[in-house]
């Protein structure tokens, strides 16, 4: 009985970090995801650099120099979000793989990222990443992510 | 038993339970496992796929024998929610290259009836390892440079796009 009382707990320990990051993403593409203009554009920009480490690293494949450091990253986001905000992010097919500290994880994931096509439909790009994350202040943040070319 | 309840339930409502949960256990496995279902997005295999349309990938074509040239796939992302939807044009071993819009197979022209618009691509030659596809999008009429298409290793194809 005692076994299983541990096991059940083992689990569910493991589990709500795994849910704590995935929930952790989800918030993060549903910020890139909210309304462009106002106030609510002003918190989400805020909110936006808390999902990254200060180091954080980008790469973004063949051919883009890496962006280096939250600063970076959020400015490139704020330039690029007044030129595409019809364009919206989707993660699926998260995978999380805590390492033994438990306060760094890999994930990979599938980005998609739709954007109106100026023909009524949805132009489409998707892309598999490498996120490493690690638990600072209480918080799950982005240290390094790695786009992952399926083809090549 | 009323007539409407006899149709509903049938004459034996539990022999009617189990056929229905044996045919919710069949669903469940062949749609999650077996057949995967997918909506086709985006531009780049057209005119053959249209943004929208959706298909079933068969995730059993490939059990005994390898992709064949021609044959319509689908390559996983970070898993099977996702999916590149391509034609194999290349297979292991081949040495494969574009020159204005044109493949060559081993330095012999491949014909692909299947291409409707085709722009001036140039692809330098590639040799494929023993492992490895190389898979395209129908619609050559669009930038080479918006167009995801090269190698791919074969552990990534899921499997063949039915219909």
């Amino acid at each position: 009985m005692a076994a299983v009382c541990l096991v059940v707990a083992w689990q569910r320990w493991t589990t709500s970090e795994e849910r704590a990051i995935r929930t952790r993403l989800l918030g993060l593409a549903s910020d890139l995801n909210g309304p462009d203009a106002g106030a609510a554009s002003l918190l989400r920009a805020a909110r936006f650099g808390d999902y990254f480490t200060d180091d954080v690293v980008v790469e973004l494949g063949e051919g883009s120099p890496p962006i280096i450091g939250r600063a970076t990253l959020v400015g490139m986001a704020a330039r690029l979000e007044r030129r595409t905000t019809a364009a919206r992010l989707k993660f699926d097919d998260i995978d999380v793989r805590l390492r033994d500290d438990r306060t760094a994880a890999d994930v990979g994931l599938t980005a998609s990222f739709m954007r109106e096509d100026g023909t009524g439909g949805d132009a489409v790009d998707a892309r598999e990443f490498a996120l490493q994350l690690v638990k600072r202040d209480g918080q799950w943040r982005v240290a390094r992510a790695a786009a992952v070319a399926a083809l090549r | 038993m009323s007539l409407a309840r006899r149709l509903v339930f049938g004459s034996n409502p539990s022999r009617t339970a189990i056929r229905i949960l044996v045919l919710a256990v069949v669903s469940v496995i062949a749609f999650r496992w077996v057949l995967l279902p997918v909506r086709t997005e985006g531009i780049s295999m057209l005119p053959n796929y249209a943004s929208g349309r959706v298909t079933l990938i068969n995730r059993l074509a490939f059990l005994r024998h390898g992709p064949s040239r021609g044959d319509i796939v689908a390559i996983r992302l970070a898993g099977p929610h996702v999916v590149y939807v391509k034609r194999v044009i290349g297979l292991p071993g081949e040495r494969l290259k574009i020159v204005g819009g044109q493949v060559y197979i081993d330095g012999v022209p491949l014909g692909e009836p299947y291409v409707k618009y085709r722009g001036p691509w140039d692809v330098p030659e590639v040799t494929l390892t023993s492992t490895e596809y190389y898979v395209i999008g129908d619609n050559r009429g669009m930038r080479a440079s918006d167009h995801s298409f090269g190698r791919v290793n074969a552990e990534r194809i899921l499997g063949r796009l039915l219909f």
